[in-house]
């Protein structure tokens, strides 16, 4: 269900909506630029397809905040996560309170039980950094977050791939 | 074509499953009466931790939906749905043993000839789970539920307060089963020599549900089946995740890298056409087939592509800019059956000024 073919509709269209906004084809952009704006582009079509889950809402406000030098080409983008963020509009705001809270916790706990603290939490806290909006959850929605970000990762890339398969066959004619 | 495609994940889906979890759950009691006839069927709790894994088996079942027959590749050319992600049959048969509906019989042909209609008319997504035990029959399922008995409870529990596991299990039932009408709580039973207290019950509750999304973590990332240990099994979890990450790092990359003599405006019409499910099948399958496949399915896309109002207005503007449309011919090589891809390109890459409206034109078309 998760990867449908609206899914990829979705995602490929928001990615050349973004490959167009961008004006990524022009050639006064430089090799590094290039490769940014487009991952870039594919994160936020990778959101936007998906849809409302607590990980696409982390991605996008990640992204937002790496993005705020370059103001005017991600306006546009824009208006389409706002969209999305509209009916959680306070996660990013919860996040660093949930921070804070969570190393209190972790602080408290780890004077009681040090077992806890060696295997298995040092790994659930790095797969909090590596899945966007990760920091706040923890237990079964870190699982479930993870489960569906594994997911669309996964479809991001045969999209990506099969982008790249046409746009290369299509160069050879 | 799916209405809740891109919504959350399972949060309509639960109410056309308690139906079935009410059944099947009302079995376990017929069996449990039968196992034991000092069994009062009508106070004790009917149920097992399987409805309580209801929510992680919805889920399992929408996760069973996309990868559909993932693992026999020989009918990848008669499936033209074919995803080429996620599935080993493996998965498949353990998810479908998490899930309610599988038959008894043949969990995984089943499960996998299922999912194929299912996933081929993609509407009736969330109907084809119901509907398919439907026509399975009663009889199939008592026996499905014995199996899941044996499978999952270590031991037929003695006790049963039911009142006590209404008032814990409502915490529970409450955050995972959303529509309440024929089964507002998940009878939770004891296992044998365990407490029963509210807390402890709450607690392995919950345990449940994280070991039940760790095996599904588990099968999806390849070669972690046969790991045992959670920290491991993390370990892998994040390797994977990681090296995803860096996977699309390095195709944004070549992709930067190809980009600039290529206008993306025409492609999206192909990609987005019935094209775009094959592409992605033989892309991710090792696509040495794609250009072939371009070739032979330019008669579809051509043809899909004339029913949209937008290629007379592009017929139009080639008249109107006819040295710069040949020029782009020139450059990209295309053949003639390839016509509509170039003017497409011609549009944007040429006349943007007056190629805006067209566009929107036919992303609205599109869209």
């Amino acid at each position: 269900m998760q990867v449908t073919r609206t899914f990829k509709q979705a995602f490929l269209e928001q990615m050349l909506l973004g490959f167009r906004v961008t004006d990524v084809s022009s050639k006064r952009m430089s090799f590094q630029e290039k490769k940014s704006v487009i991952k870039l582009s594919a994160d936020v079509a990778l959101a936007v397809a998906r849809g409302s889950r607590k990980w696409t809402r982390g991605l996008i406000a990640n992204l937002s905040m790496e993005q705020q030098k370059r103001q005017l080409p991600r306006m546009i983008l824009v208006k389409q996560y706002e969209r999305l963020m509209k009916p959680c509009g306070s996660t990013s705001w919860k996040i660093p309170r949930s921070k804070k809270i969570l190393r209190k916790c972790l602080r408290v706990s780890s004077t009681r039980r040090k077992k806890k603290l060696c295997a298995v939490e040092k790994r659930r806290r790095v797969l909090r950094r590596l899945v966007p909006g990760g920091e706040s959850l923890s237990g079964f929605s870190l699982l479930d977050e993870t489960l569906d970000y594994v997911l669309s990762l996964r479809a991001q890339v045969c999209l990506m791939q099969s982008l790249l398969m046409t746009c290369e066959a299509s160069k050879r004619r | 074509m799916e209405p809740r495609g891109s919504s959350g994940v399972g949060s309509g889906n639960s109410g056309t499953y308690t139906p079935e979890i009410a059944e099947s759950l009302r079995f376990e009691e017929e069996i449990q009466s039968l196992i034991d006839p000092s069994f009062d069927a009508s106070s004790a709790a009917g149920g097992s931790f399987t409805a309580l894994l209801g929510l992680p088996a919805n889920q399992a079942v929408e996760l069973l939906h996309h990868p559909g027959p993932g693992e026999p590749p020989a009918s990848a050319a008669t499936d033209t749905l074919r995803l080429p992600f996620g599935c080993s049959s493996t998965f498949v048969e353990r998810a479908a043993r998490f899930s309610v509906f599988a038959t008894d019989d043949s969990p995984a042909s089943s499960s996998g000839g299922g999912l194929s209609p299912g996933l081929k008319a993609e509407p009736p997504d969330s109907d084809s789970p119901p509907t398919l035990p439907a026509p399975a029959g009663k009889p199939r399922r008592p026996s499905k539920r014995k199996e899941c008995e044996k499978s999952k409870a270590k031991a037929v529990a003695k006790k049963s307060k039911s009142a006590e596991e209404n008032t814990s299990a409502a915490k529970p039932a409450a955050e995972e089963n959303t529509s309440g009408d024929k089964l507002p709580y998940v009878h939770v039973r004891a296992r044998r020599g365990q407490a029963t207290d509210s807390h402890s019950l709450a607690e392995r509750a919950r345990r449940e549900k994280i070991n039940a999304r760790m095996k599904l973590l588990q099968e999806l990332v390849p070669g972690c089946s046969k790991i045992t240990g959670t920290a491991l099994v993390l370990d892998e979890i994040i390797n994977h995740v990681q090296s995803l990450q860096r996977q699309v790092e390095f195709l944004s990359m070549k992709l930067a890298a190809v980009n600039p003599r290529i206008d993306f405006s025409g492609l999206d019409h192909i990609l987005s056409a019935e094209c775009g499910p094959l592409a992605v099948a033989s892309g991710c399958g090792g696509g040495a087939s794609d250009p072939a496949m371009w070739a032979s399915d330019t008669a579809a896309s051509t043809g899909g592509i004339r029913r949209m109002p937008a290629p007379p207005q592009i017929w139009h503007l080639d008249v109107v800019h006819p040295q710069q449309s040949s020029t782009v011919w020139e450059n990209n090589g295309v053949a003639h059956p390839h016509f509509l891809l170039s003017p497409a390109t011609s549009l944007v890459g040429y006349d943007p000024a007056s190629s805006v409206p067209l566009n929107s034109n036919r992303l609205k078309t599109e869209l």
